[in-house]
């Protein structure tokens, strides 16, 4: 069984973010989590996006989002590639931001853009992880993770299966004896 | 050509995501907005499949709660 505030010993990376991530985790007031990694990296792409559909995220400055402007770099692999799983500007700045910073992660809730990085070796995470991760990291009590858990379906877009969802609850409950 | 059988859905979406919508059109982006939400719905039946959605969330609880960083 795991107890809260098991923080790793390692320094905690920086990561490039998609839109997903933000959304959701604004929408669950718990977009402070990200506060945590060494830099929050947002492409151009994604501020923009970010700002048309959620921009009281922005207002709340709760996680010291990093405005970037991406270089871009010629990579017909990856442009197929993107074009393939027909990515939008910001997951594509995203990755293109993940893979320009060294042993950045990125963040996304994309499954194409997902597929997409971690075919190009990035390691990549989405909301729920970071969720779970907040009691590993002692940011929130487990039992206040389970309560944003229980929320998603009514508190966030980040859709996701009732019957999944729960079995993710219980291995998550499991995990810290709730 | 035989026609495509189609359905009738309504949705209630934000209003400042329907003004996007509306001003795509207005552009000559697309033809009329069945067009685009078509579009959009294919654009995300496309990259959404189900089953690596739920590897990818799978994934991520692990992370979250044994990850190392």
């Amino acid at each position: 069984m795991l107890s809260g505030g098991c923080v790793a010993e390692t320094d905690t990376p920086q990561v490039a973010c998609d839109a997903g991530p933000i959304i959701h985790l604004d929408e669950l007031s718990a977009l402070d989590l990200l506060g945590e990694f060494a830099a929050v990296l947002v492409p151009e792409a994604v501020w923009l996006e970010v700002s048309r559909h959620r921009p009281e995220a922005f207002q709340r400055e709760q996680a010291s989002l990093q405005r970037v402007t991406v270089e871009q770099e010629e990579d017909p692999a990856f442009d197929a590639l993107a074009q393939a799983l027909s990515l939008g500007a910001g997951e594509r700045q995203a990755i293109q931001l993940a893979r320009q910073r060294s042993g950045a992660f990125l963040l996304t809730d994309d499954a194409a853009a997902r597929l997409v990085a971690e075919s190009l070796g990035l390691q990549v995470h989405g909301t729920l992880g970071i969720l779970i991760r907040a009691a590993r990291r002692n940011q929130r009590k487990p039992a206040e993770v389970l309560a944003l858990l229980e929320s998603l379906p009514d508190n966030s877009t980040l859709h996701l299966r009732a019957d999944f969802l729960a079995k993710v609850i219980q291995q998550f409950k499991d995990a810290y004896g709730l | 050509m035989t026609p495509i059988e189609t359905t009738t859905v309504q949705a209630q979406i934000p209003t400042r995501l329907f003004l996007e919508v509306e001003a795509l059109v207005k552009a000559g982006w697309f033809r009329d907005i069945n067009d685009l939400f078509l579009e959009a719905l294919r654009r995300y039946l496309d990259s959404h499949r189900p089953e690596l959605i739920e590897r990818f969330a799978q994934e991520d609880v692990e992370w979250g709660l044994r990850g190392r960083d």
